[in-house]
């Protein structure tokens, strides 16, 4: 893989910034006195749990399901059948334990995606570093491809 | 806890040809409510994770169905499925739950599932 470029970084950084959620209060590592019940609850919900929450409309659209879709789906069933976690171990995983930035900003199979790799790492199935070496060299390959 | 065994195939040798929930039938012992029971949701910490919505803290309803046991979303999430509990369907008034909900639709009701640890009586 070769190096990223400054800059390329920079902008990532900038895009992480952006993505923070917005609770509209400063809210760097505050001191403990700043912190009440209300807000200590605020900031512990579960992301999933929007129902009652003010919110903007959303745009629906019409959508095939993508090739990438059914294969996470897949997986993810396999995962369960195996074993490996149960329909509500996968739901915190994947609705709750992202957080809510990646919760509302993935789409809805990449959240699936996500955890199903979390979970095999998690339960020693694959260590990190053999997964990194993977996506590493996957992505090599496809590079490759696309440079032909 | 922490189980220095833990079987992770043992809700499928479980469930497998009888089926979730059918698998924990018996095991939650006596329901404490019944059809037509007026409850109260109670307000438990939800720390971590709660199928239980927020929305429906401290609400009335009333009990439609005595659902199923299982164990509760919260022991599930980490695959402890050593306390199943019974299930409840509970409908509530809309402007039970909604202090803005139109008046002129008095009549919508909205219908969810509860574990019996969320109920209380009303």
């Amino acid at each position: 893989m070769p190096s990223p470029s400054r800059s390329a970084l920079m902008r990532h950084f900038d895009l992480v910034g952006q993505l923070q959620p917005a609770y509209h209060q400063p809210q760097h590592a505050p001191y403990p006195d700043a912190i009440d019940h209300a807000k200590y609850r605020a900031l512990l919900r579960s992301s999933h749990d929007v129902g009652g929450e003010p919110d903007v409309p959303i745009e629906w659209e019409e959508k095939e399901e993508e090739q990438w879709e059914a294969n996470t789906f897949a997986t993810c069933e396999c995962l369960a059948w195996r074993g490996v976690w149960s329909a509500e171990e996968r739901r915190r995983r994947q609705n709750v334990d992202v957080g809510e930035t990646q919760y509302l900003a993935l789409p809805y199979y990449g959240r699936w995606l996500l955890s199903a790799a979390r979970i095999i790492v998690d339960k020693q199935y694959v260590t990190l570093t053999e997964l990194v070496n993977k996506i590493d060299e996957v992505k090599g390959r496809y590079e490759q491809k696309s440079a032909r | 806890m922490s189980k220095n065994q833990h079987d992770r195939a043992h809700h499928a040798k479980k469930a497998s040809g009888v089926g979730d929930p059918q698998c924990f039938r018996g095991e939650a012992g006596q329901a404490k409510f019944k059809n037509g029971d007026m409850v109260r949701i109670r307000d438990l910490p939800d720390i971590f994770y709660t199928r239980c919505q927020v929305y429906t803290r401290g609400a009335v309803g009333r009990i439609t169905k005595v659902v199923y046991e299982s164990p509760a979303a919260e022991d599930e999430a980490w695959d402890n499925t050593d306390h199943p509990e019974w299930f409840y369907s509970v409908v509530f008034r809309q402007h039970e739950l909604w202090p803005d909900y139109p008046a002129s639709y008095k009549n919508d009701t909205l219908e969810t599932e509860f574990s019996e640890r969320w109920l209380e009586q009303a």
